[in-house]
């Protein structure tokens, strides 16, 4: 009996520690977990509960369930498809030509080649800049009477060559999608670059013992090391595509006629321009779910390579 | 129990600090006026602020005092009418020196989207500039005007009801008009006399055979700015009235008529033909109007067709207001309409929002300020006055002066198609006229679009 008393107050004492460290760790977890509650679950549960709305933003809104997810499909003054669209298309040069090019900087960087720093430097310098002064800048290139595109063209007798870059249906998705790539190539070329010089020294040399070259302790030992940064820079890459905004707002400002128009300009427009916030709400909502499925198939296509 | 304690204090500190924060934020002691002077609010950091200076502001406008009031407009320092806003809130800041305004400039396009942001999250200035019809319309019926029946009764004299047509809304008042504008033919007559030409071609056939003969001397006719839809819409809209006539466009506009109109797709294929003539510099398409309205004034295009609100920058400029000058599209079908059909209107409006804490003495303040915009602008050539003129105003460029004559020989006038529509119908309308210019759809593709996702 004595036995028994002594066991439940051990057992009480036991709650009473577990309950009290439960505490500590959720009075610490609470700021952060208001944080994140506050600005990031609830107005995502704010834009759901709008999406099913057809609200002008000023009056209250009417329910019509998922009228609006249908619309965003089916109507023609919507463009939501042609801005998905042309957010892919930037999203496959970003992973198809941005990720190879920043990979191979920060591999030919971490064969610690005189000047690594300077280039390093250089390399991550556009991602410092202002996005509008970045796109100010590209728009003087673009120019078609004085930019400097043109007037090179010019010089090296491909007059034939010339456009009016921005404003031709034909190359204005191109005219956005060089400085967005020459833009966050520095970006993913740092965070590549910290994989490279995290891989042991140790293995390379042994790579080189047995005869590899560079390029193949490249290929099949830093590569393979980095892969985990890769794949976080393909999410990052597709994911930043489908968010795209500030290029295409300054460069094209999403024409001529939708040719560039992309989600986040289609979801501003919505809203402030339309008057169509229950429709804003609806793109805000996709861009969500487009964002989390290809992080997610992204991770799953990266996972299955690794053993 | 060391670690406890030291976490327990941790965790406290967190906390505190959080309750510090929003505490420091609600006490803080809001700002007392200071000199009864009007000042531009130079930065938006500043004006995070300016809320805190709401409260003293309410209880001094109670007592008849001192309050500070706060405006939003699009008088950037680029913008024709800055001038007149500076002049105009000078002239109050020494008439009412117990009214301190700050007001704020934003660029056209971005403001349109601040400031219905600021009416879903009901923080709108004690005064806002806005345009007149449907984008005024959907705030007003929001309740987020503040009616101004009352106040007009001070000012009915000085300002004629007809001005207020396009700011009211179940016969109530809500908007006071400054300027009204129209579109203009403005032409730079150096490259026209290249061409052989003294006076700009009253009739359709010989603007033609005009722009085809500068043309054949090297020069573009027309600049356009296909970056800004807007600007597109000042040709397009013209070429459709002056084709089927100021009622029918006006019925299509504002009075829910069809847009399966064979007489509107007439019209935009001969929009679509004159840029299939080259008569437009291709390069429009991807400029601004900033950038092609630069071009204009340095004589890279013969025609530039937009606001009247231009004339101040034309006349203003000492190498260009020479070679300048303004004049009406000519008629394409004259069975359907005739010279003296206007596109434009008093759009350009101040109004006071229904939460201002001094919205009487506000909207006075509004309708006093409004006056002195229009008066100044008139003056600087920034438009027509919606107001009864006054004082001496031979000084009025010449420029301005043909507007007025325009005007006042004006048959009837069809407000801008993206005023006159909802904000929602607008940009599909928008978007629709930039197809156009784009030539990715031709006229009969331009009404059945409309037509269908309009109606």
């Amino acid at each position: 009996m004595a036995e028994n008393n002594t066991n439940q107050s051990v057992k009480k004492e036991k709650s009473k520690a577990d309950f009290r460290k439960g505490l500590n760790i959720f009075l610490f977890l609470l700021p952060a977990i208001l944080l994140f509650v506050g600005i990031l679950i609830a107005p995502i549960a704010v834009s759901l509960y709008r999406s099913l709305q057809k609200w002008n933003g000023f009056t209250p809104g009417t329910f019509i369930g998922f009228k609006n997810y249908v619309d965003l499909f089916t109507s023609g003054s919507i463009k939501f498809t042609t801005s998905l669209k042309n957010a892919l298309i930037i999203a496959f040069f970003s992973v198809f030509v941005q990720l190879p090019f920043s990979l191979l900087l920060a591999l030919l960087l971490g064969r610690k080649y005189k000047g690594e720093r300077f280039f390093l430097t250089v390399y991550f310098m556009p991602v410092l800049i202002s996005t509008v002064v970045i796109g100010q800048l590209w728009l003087k290139i673009y120019n078609p009477d004085y930019g400097i595109l043109n007037r090179a063209l010019d010089a090296i007798g491909r007059g034939d060559w010339k456009h009016i870059w921005v404003g031709d249906p034909k190359t204005a998705l191109g005219s956005v999608v060089v400085p967005t790539i020459w833009q966050y190539v520095g970006y993913h070329m740092l965070l590549m670059y910290a994989g490279v010089k995290g891989v042991s020294s140790d293995l390379r040399e042994a790579a080189m013992l047995d005869g590899a070259t560079n390029w193949q302790v490249d290929r099949y030992v830093v590569i393979p090391c980095i892969k985990p940064i890769i794949r976080t820079s393909v999410i990052f890459a597709v994911t930043g595509s489908l968010k795209t905004y500030d290029l295409v707002r300054i460069i094209t400002n999403a024409g001529p006629t939708h040719k560039t128009e992309v989600p986040s300009t289609l979801l501003e427009d919505m809203l402030f321009l339309r008057n169509r916030y229950g429709m804003g709400s609806t793109i805000s909502v996709m861009l969500i779910i487009l964002c989390f499925a290809f992080a997610l198939a992204i991770s799953a296509a990266f996972k299955e390579k690794e053993y | 129990m060391k670690k406890r304690v030291i976490s327990m204090l941790l965790a406290g500190v967190m906390a505190l600090s959080l309750c510090a924060c929003g505490g420091a934020a609600a006490e803080a002691p809001a700002p007392a006026p200071e000199a009864p002077v009007a000042e531009e609010a130079p930065a938006e950091e500043e004006k995070a602020e300016e809320p805190a200076a709401e409260e003293p502001a309410a209880e001094e406008a109670s007592s008849g005092e001192a309050m500070t009031l706060n405006m939003w407009c699009i008088a950037t320092e680029s913008d024709s009418n800055r001038h007149s806003y500076e002049a105009a809130i000078e002239e109050m800041a020494t008439n009412h020196p117990e009214i301190t305004l700050n007001w704020e400039a934003f660029e056209n396009e971005s403001y349109k989207t601040k400031i219905k942001a600021a009416v879903s999250a009901d923080e709108l200035p004690d005064i806002f500039f806005t345009w007149s019809c449907a984008f005024l319309g959907d705030f007003v019926s929001a309740g987020k005007v503040y009616c101004l029946d009352d106040v007009y009764q001070n000012y009915k004299d000085e300002l004629p009801v007809v001005m207020l047509g396009n700011s009211t809304y179940d016969g109530k008042h809500y908007g006071v008009p400054l300027t009204m504008n129209i579109v203009g033919l403005f032409a730079n007559m150096d490259l026209l006399k290249e061409a052989g030409y003294d006076e700009i071609p009253g009739t359709y056939e010989d603007f033609i055979k005009c722009c085809d003969d500068l043309k054949a001397k090297g020069i573009i006719p027309f600049g356009c700015a296909g970056k800004e839809t807007w600007c597109v819409t000042e040709y397009l809209e013209s070429i459709i009235e002056k084709s089927v006539g100021a009622e029918e466009l006006n019925n299509i506009f504002v009075n829910g008529a069809t847009w399966n109109n064979q007489g509107v797709a007439d019209a935009v294929d001969t929009f679509q033909e004159m840029i299939t003539k080259e008569y437009f510099d291709p390069a429009g398409i991807g400029l601004t109007n900033d950038e092609v309205k630069a071009n204009f004034m340095a004589g890279k295009y013969a025609f530039y067709m937009n606001g009247t609100w231009n004339c101040a920058d034309f006349a203003a400029n000492d190498e260009f207001k020479d070679k300048v000058k303004v004049a009406e599209f000519p008629v394409i079908d004259s069975s359907k309409s005739k010279l003296g059909q206007l596109i434009g209107g008093p759009s350009d409006t101040l109004a006071v929002s229904a939460s201002s804490p001094n919205a009487a003495a506000a909207a006075d303040y509004a309708m006093e300020l409004g006056k002195l915009i229009c008066h100044y602008g008139y003056l600087d050539g920034c438009g027509l006055p919606a107001w009864t003129p006054y004082g001496d105003t031979s000084a009025v460029n010449p420029l301005t002066q043909t507007v007025s004559e325009i005007v006042a020989n004006a048959d009837s006038m069809v407000l801008f198609g993206d005023t006159a529509m909802t904000a929602d119908d607008a940009q599909v309308y928008l978007s629709y006229v930039d197809q156009v210019y784009g030539s990715a759809i031709d006229g009969a593709g331009f009404i059945e679009g409309l037509a269908s996702d309009l109606r």
